[in-house]
């Protein structure tokens, strides 16, 4: 090989590796995004506090089986449940804002975001931990990137996911139901659908969904009392590109995502990403029409 | 009293409202299809039609709350079609909804003041430091929201809050709000539903008391056809989006295409 | 239900003006809070008068939120970036050699264009859009802090010297106080005025109602923009009197959980009301060292998640409605049998 070919197989390789990196980023972010637009689905409401859940599974996981002995596995599962009623009694909580007090559901989710946290750093610690691998120790070379059993873990993960939830909202009667729940629960009740244990099951799942995350997002970097914050940041940014109320945008939105950091940390360093991220989310939402109403539609033709 | 009114003296220098070619469309879907019709000046105009027929439409289009407008919208020799919202309100369009729209945690002090908003206010910094154009540009507001209170009964709950009325008194109190700077073009959208007999009465008599007090154009979107009949000296038809007829609201009530649309084929009384 | 004239007949000069006995009230309470704020330095310790003025200081902030969040419905994650904002341009200012009135000068300068360039992104946006927006302004901030080491201490942070002129040295405890009183008195007048005027009704009807608002004639875009400008302009003037009174700027003290507690002051004390906010200063400056002295000092982080929580669902209008509510019971009761 001439020299140049080598210097453009070099780079080559680094778009590549920078573009895997990416992308398994980006499919964090659209699990993630899973979670937050089945909550919105089925009782459009925000849960600020919904990274802190996943938190409490990752980082409770990680307590129990480090400094009290369970094993792993256990450890995480027992975590996992905890984060799952969790979000299940937010919901509860969320559940009895009254409809003319929109807006209030970010104010309460701010106060279980707070709360999370500062119980967290009190019966754990403030310090960060790192976590169990999951497969980000294993590693395969192809075209002289580096693709580690994580990256290709969370994608499948991700991508499994997504068609899963499709054909569960899309095509069966349950996903019915959560759309109907949202938009007209007296309605809905009065065909039958039990509206509270749907929302509450739906919340639930969601903090399945964000347990899981959280575990993956801790192998990945690591784990402490705070690390899900920016993630959820993001995750609402992809959600709010996309949009909270359609399924494949926002997910996609959530992949390109991953993409812009990577691609913006390389070329501009680590220091860069954050502003890219943020003053891309104002330019976007500054610019953007409004294209759907958050609020209930408010004049009727 | 139950003649429709006649309209107030002082008619002429009222603007009037008119719409032409008015269509509205959101998508695929046509509300409003090339409308043309004048609402008579300075009288109380009764806008019916079944549901669904383009009449909130139309309001919005006058009102400049509604998108996909094509066509005109004139008020007097000035083309308002494009103009947005807050200006068509500073020349006397002042509109109410059909689900009653108030500040829920305020009383009905300041919620029938919020209407004196269109009135000439001075700058922010001159009310913020209580200057004197400030001081007297309160009081104006004020004695213009205690008359429409006292007009509307509503003096003894003036500094009750809203969420506490019963439901025709909240009706009453942004009827009080559209009201209370008797601007020119007046839009209400179903102001008597939900109403009992007493209630629609007594909106009757407020409405009909300020219209002779104060000339203005009142568009009514209403269901209550006998109220129709009683209070408007004018009516305007819609049927699908189309203009059916106009005229006196005997007329247009006994209007073939009006009866099949609202009562079926078989003639009511 | 009757149309007729009431047979009373309101002057139609007077505004809903209280009755008399209220009138006397309002003024007894003016009094005692005016003889409670010159007792403090001559009664409490240094310690506790130190904790006055903080509470001086976040008191102007949280009366700013209160006009962006409490009165005009934007949920704002930005506060405490205005607060940092007016900080540390101060700081800025004083090490290029400048005084104090011209830093002052200067944040208002700075607090006006931030309030501007926060403001405009979010004019048609609400709730988590909004909120959204503001976090990443908060976000960059604290990005330009940390990679500026050279001029504010990054992440270590930096020491600030205190206005001294001869006896006077605002870093002690009673001329902090007497400082912080100096801007709280006009801001919480101009609060109190604020609901006086057509500019808070019409902020108000933006937080109630963007429609009842837009058919009224009221200009939101032109409200919003005014109340950001106002938040930022009580939060900077804040930060000019944080950075002569505490003595140390640090990111962190700006971040999103600062935000986050100004936020639970203005709730808690009561959102939209100006009393409430003063409360909820309070609560955010004393509360902590409240736990401090009991022995809890972590306590407190777990306290301000669960009261914003219960507070937002169950006690809508807070501390201060809590309080005029007792009030009106007392005072009703007197009248009947």
């Amino acid at each position: 090989m001439t020299a140049r070919s080598v210097d453009l197989a070099i780079s080559y390789q680094d778009l590549g590796q920078i573009t895997v990196g990416g992308i398994a980023t980006g499919a964090v972010y659209a699990l993630l995004l899973l979670g937050v637009l089945l909550v919105f689905r089925v009782s459009r409401n925000i849960n600020f506090g919904f990274g802190q859940v996943g938190m409490v599974g990752a980082f409770g996981g990680w307590y129990l089986y480090s400094s009290h002995g369970f094993p792993v596995v256990v450890g995480l599962m027992l975590a996992t449940l905890v984060a799952v009623a969790l979000s299940a009694v937010v919901e509860l909580a969320v559940r009895h804002i009254p409809d003319d007090r929109a807006g209030l559901d970010l104010v309460v989710t701010l106060g279980v975001f707070l709360l999370l946290t500062s119980v967290a750093q009190n019966l754990v610690d403030s310090n960060t931990h790192t976590f169990q691998p999951l497969l980000t120790d294993r590693r395969t070379v192809v075209g002289g990137v580096y693709i580690n059993g994580n990256d290709i873990g969370v994608v499948v993960l991700a991508l499994m996911s997504i068609g899963g939830f499709y054909w569960l909202l899309a095509r069966t009667h349950l996903g019915v139901s959560l759309r109907a729940a949202a938009e007209s629960p007296a309605i809905a009740a009065s065909t039958g659908i039990n509206v509270g244990l749907l929302r509450t099951g739906t919340w639930a799942a969601a903090g399945l969904v964000a347990a899981v995350v959280a575990m993956i997002t801790a192998s990945r970097l690591s784990v402490d009392a705070f690390y899900m914050t920016p993630v959820l940041v993001k995750v609402f940014i992809a959600g709010m590109i996309g949009g909270l109320d359609r399924f494949f945008a926002p997910l996609a939105a959530a992949f390109l995502l991953g993409l812009y950091e990577a691609w913006v940390t390389y070329f501009a360093g680590a220091a860069a990403a954050t502003p890219a991220v943020f003053l891309l989310i104002i330019a976007v939402l500054a610019l953007m029409p409004k294209r759907w109403a958050e609020e209930r539609r408010e004049v009727r033709a | 009293m139950t003649s429709p009114s006649v309209p107030a003296s002082g008619t002429s220098a009222l603007p009037e409202l008119r719409v032409a070619s008015l269509t509205v469309q959101y998508g695929a879907f046509v509300a409003l299809q090339d409308i043309t019709v004048s609402f008579p000046r300075g009288e109380i105009v009764g806008l019916i039609g079944p549901n669904g027929a383009g009449k909130t439409t139309l309001l919005n289009a006058v009102s400049g709350f509604s998108g996909g407008v094509s066509g005109e919208v004139h008020l007097g020799d000035r083309d308002i079609t494009r103009v947005p919202v807050r200006d068509r309100v500073m020349a006397g369009v002042v509109r109410g909804f059909q689900t009653v729209r108030l500040l829920d945690q305020e009383d009905v002090f300041t919620n029938v003041a919020l209407g004196t908003e269109r009135l000439a206010q001075p700058t922010f910094v001159e009310q913020w430091l209580g200057l004197p154009r400030q001081r007297s540009a309160r009081r104006r507001d004020h004695a213009a929201t205690w008359e429409v209170l006292a007009l509307l009964g509503l003096t003894a709950d003036a500094h009750r809050p809203v969420d506490e009325l019963p439901f025709a008194s909240r009706r009453l109190v942004e009827v009080g709000r559209v009201l209370v700077t008797r601007p020119c073009v007046v839009l209400l959208d179903e102001p008597a539903a939900g109403l009992d007999t007493e209630g629609r009465l007594a909106l009757e008599e407020v409405l009909r008391s300020v219209h002779r007090t104060a000339p203005s154009t009142m568009v009514l979107v209403e269901h209550d056809v006998a109220l129709v009949a009683r209070l408007c000296s004018s009516a305007i038809a819609l049927d699908s989006g189309r203009l059916v007829c106009t005229g006196t609201p005997q007329d247009v009530l006994a209007n073939a295409q009006v009866q099949r649309a609202y009562f079926g084929r078989t003639a009511h009384a | 239900m009757t149309t007729e004239a009431p047979v009373q007949s309101h002057t139609p000069t007077a505004s809903p003006a209280r009755p008399g006995p209220a009138r006397g009230r309002q003024l007894l309470l003016l009094a005692a809070i005016a003889v409670a704020l010159v007792a403090v330095p001559l009664v409490l310790s240094e310690y506790w008068v130190f904790l006055c003025a903080q509470v001086l200081v976040y008191g102007v902030a949280t009366q700013g939120l209160n006009i962006l969040y409490g009165r005009t419905g934007q949920l704002s994650l930005a506060h405490a970036t205005f607060l940092g904002g007016g900080a540390y341009t101060t700081y800025v200012v004083i090490t290029h050699g400048y005084s104090p009135a011209v830093a002052l000068a200067a944040v208002w300068a700075v607090s006006l264009v931030a309030g501007l360039v926060v403001a405009v992104p979010t004019l048609r946006l609400s709730g988590l859009r909004l909120a959204l927006v503001t976090l990443a302004f908060g976000e960059l901030f604290q990005w330009v802090i940390v990679h500026t080491t050279g001029t504010t201490g990054g992440t270590q942070g930096t020491p600030v010297d205190s206005i001294v002129a001869g006896t006077i040295d605002t870093a002690k405890p009673l001329w902090a106080y007497v400082l912080a009183l100096c801007f709280a008195v006009p801001a919480t007048v101009l609060a109190l005025q604020l609901a006086r005027t057509q500019l808070g009704r019409g902020m108000l009807a933006v937080r109630e109602s963007e429609l009842a608002a837009a058919s009224a004639g009221v200009a939101i875009a032109k409200t919003k923009i005014i109340a950001f400008v106002a938040a930022a302009l009580f939060a900077g003037t804040a930060g000019w009197l944080y950075a002569f009174t505490s003595g140390f700027l640090a990111p962190t003290d700006f971040d999103l959980f600062a935000s986050v507690y100004l936020l639970v002051a203005v709730v808690l004390g009561g959102s939209g009301s100006v009393l409430g906010s003063w409360l909820g200063a309070a609560y955010i400056v004393l509360v902590p060292q409240l736990f401090n002295l009991l022995g809890y000092p972590t306590l407190y982080s777990l306290v301000g998640g669960a009261v914003l929580i219960v507070v937002a669902l169950l006690v809508p209008n807070g501390l201060a409605g809590l309080l005029s509510q007792a009030v009106k019971r007392l005072t009703s009761t007197r009248g009947r049998p």
